[in-house]
């Protein structure tokens, strides 16, 4: 996925150690303090689980492309492996499994294959939920 | 080239408005206020011959979260004001020269608050007030003919029949150009609305194009006095800005009501009366689901702009919450409209 929290974490170093221009003091320096901490919180959701919910969306990619996949003319040694379980080895493999699931969407599409159509329209929901950070809003003061 | 520094910016810009004006312009109190990613936004007084005007200036950035031609945005204001609230636009400088980058000058409307998306409820009591007025404003808008319009010398209309086509034409693009990483959710969602268009619109209207919560400031007691940030203006299917504002991504954690403020029933029926149209369920179907592939489009920009162009967090931020949001709203709504028939 990009950006990485890395990226992130680098932004908000650089945000905070670039002397601010006087016409950014007050209201758009407190906007950027804000952003640098929601920033951080970003972050910190997103690294306590980012391995696990790499190997979980990678595994169910798999599953699902070697069920169904060999139907539709993809054969399992196409499906990568997710190497030393680095971030950058699950992206990657992520990356490749995420194009073969988009091939055999289409490929279910065109031969109005539907129940494999709800099948993968149900793993997005998941996955997308999966990815999802959650910040809690916040009640303005009365 | 290096911004100008914040005396040297406030001393160019009295030297611009005092050539520009024909009059002695002194320049006070410039502070730059969060205004997004897409321009630079800053608040100033300036003394006109000894009269004080509050006005804000919207300056390009070094780089941006959307490419947007600010001689458009400025036209916007220019055709609507009047017509909606918005601010007067006062200058127009598409070279940029005298502040380094393209900018724009508008009066500056004071005593408002603009919600961020993050806050629950921003309406309160008065939600209702707000949601009416929000929504009798944006039939106000589809009500015009945009050949009556300043804007006309500078937007293409599209045939009825292809406004969907253009839309996603235009924003399936900017996923293509800069997508980093796969996203097949959204792919699948390009290809469902290409085999499901919607009917076209009785006829062509102006599209704010980034018309929601969030982009309009408000008096805390019910009423708009601005309608803001016009740069995706563009002239199409009133229905899209309709479905822009329904997004749940604007909708404050409030699953019941749009923008927080009124039911969508309640919220259609006031722009009909309003605009003179009336919205075909299917059309708003099919922009709803357009409404998160175009917020995929962008944030996957800022994203791309974010690891490749600076260290812009609003760019960051916008890239990873934002996205991903989107993308849920996006996977739910394409299981949804399946279930409900769409090939």
């Amino acid at each position: 996925m990009t950006p990485t929290a890395q990226h992130l974490l680098n932004a908000c170093i650089m945000t905070l150690a670039t002397p601010p221009r006087p016409e950014d003091a007050g209201v758009f320096a407190a906007a950027r303090l804000r952003l640098v901490a929601l920033t951080n919180r970003l972050v910190a959701m997103e690294t306590a689980d980012a391995a696990a919910v790499r190997v979980r969306e990678n595994a169910a990619l798999r599953t699902i492309l070697i069920e169904a996949g060999p139907a539709h003319g993809m054969s399992a040694t196409e499906f990568a492996a997710d190497g030393d379980y680095s971030l950058a080895a699950l992206d990657a493999a992520n990356a490749g499994l995420r194009r073969l699931l988009t091939r055999l969407h289409e490929a279910a599409e065109q031969a109005d294959d539907r129940a494999l159509d709800r099948r993968i329209l149900k793993l997005y929901r998941e996955m997308a939920r999966w990815r999802e950070l959650v910040l809690p809003p916040v009640k303005p003061a009365s | 080239m290096n911004a100008p520094a914040g005396e040297a910016l406030g001393t160019r810009l009295e030297h611009y408005l005092t050539k520009l004006w024909n009059a002695d312009v002194k320049v006070r109190d410039l502070a730059r206020i969060p205004g997004g990613a897409s321009r630079e936004t800053y608040r100033f007084d300036a003394d006109v011959n000894g009269k004080p005007s509050g006005m804000i200036l919207r300056r390009d950035p070094l780089g941006s979260l959307i490419e947007t031609n600010r001689r458009i945005e400025f036209l916007a204001y220019k055709s609507f004001h009047g017509i909606v609230p918005v601010p007067e636009p006062l200058a127009l400088e598409a070279e940029g020269g005298a502040l380094e980058r393209p900018f724009f000058i508008m009066s500056r409307i004071d005593g408002g608050q603009v919600p961020s998306v993050l806050n629950l409820d921003p309406y309160g009591h008065n939600a209702r007030a707000t949601g009416e007025e929000l929504f009798r404003i944006l039939g106000r808008i589809a009500r015009c003919d945009p050949a009556t319009l300043p804007l006309r010398d500078c937007l293409k209309a599209p045939a009825p029949q292809n406004c969907w086509r253009t839309a996603l034409d235009e924003w399936q693009a900017v996923i293509e150009r800069d997508e980093r990483h796969p996203q097949p959710i959204v792919r699948a969602a390009m290809r469902r609305l290409r085999r499901n268009a919607p009917p076209p619109p009785a006829k062509i209207s102006v599209v704010h194009g980034d018309y929601r919560s969030g982009n309009f400031m408000h008096d805390g007691n019910g009423k708009i006095l601005g309608v803001l940030d016009w740069e995706m203006v563009h002239l199409g299917d009133a229905v899209e800005d309709l479905a822009w504002c329904f997004d749940p991504l604007w909708n404050h954690f409030d699953d019941a009501r749009v923008a927080s403020t009124i039911s969508e029933q309640e919220a259609i029926a006031i722009w009909e009366c309003e605009s003179g149209l009336s919205v075909d369920p299917a059309a708003l179907k099919w922009w709803k689901l357009f409404a998160a592939v175009k917020g995929c489009a962008i944030w996957t920009t800022s994203g791309k702009e974010f690891v490749e162009g600076g260290h812009d967090l609003v760019l960051g931020f916008a890239g990873t919450y934002t996205a991903r949001r989107h993308d849920r709203i996006m996977a739910d709504l394409l299981e949804r409209l399946v279930e409900e028939g769409w090939s």
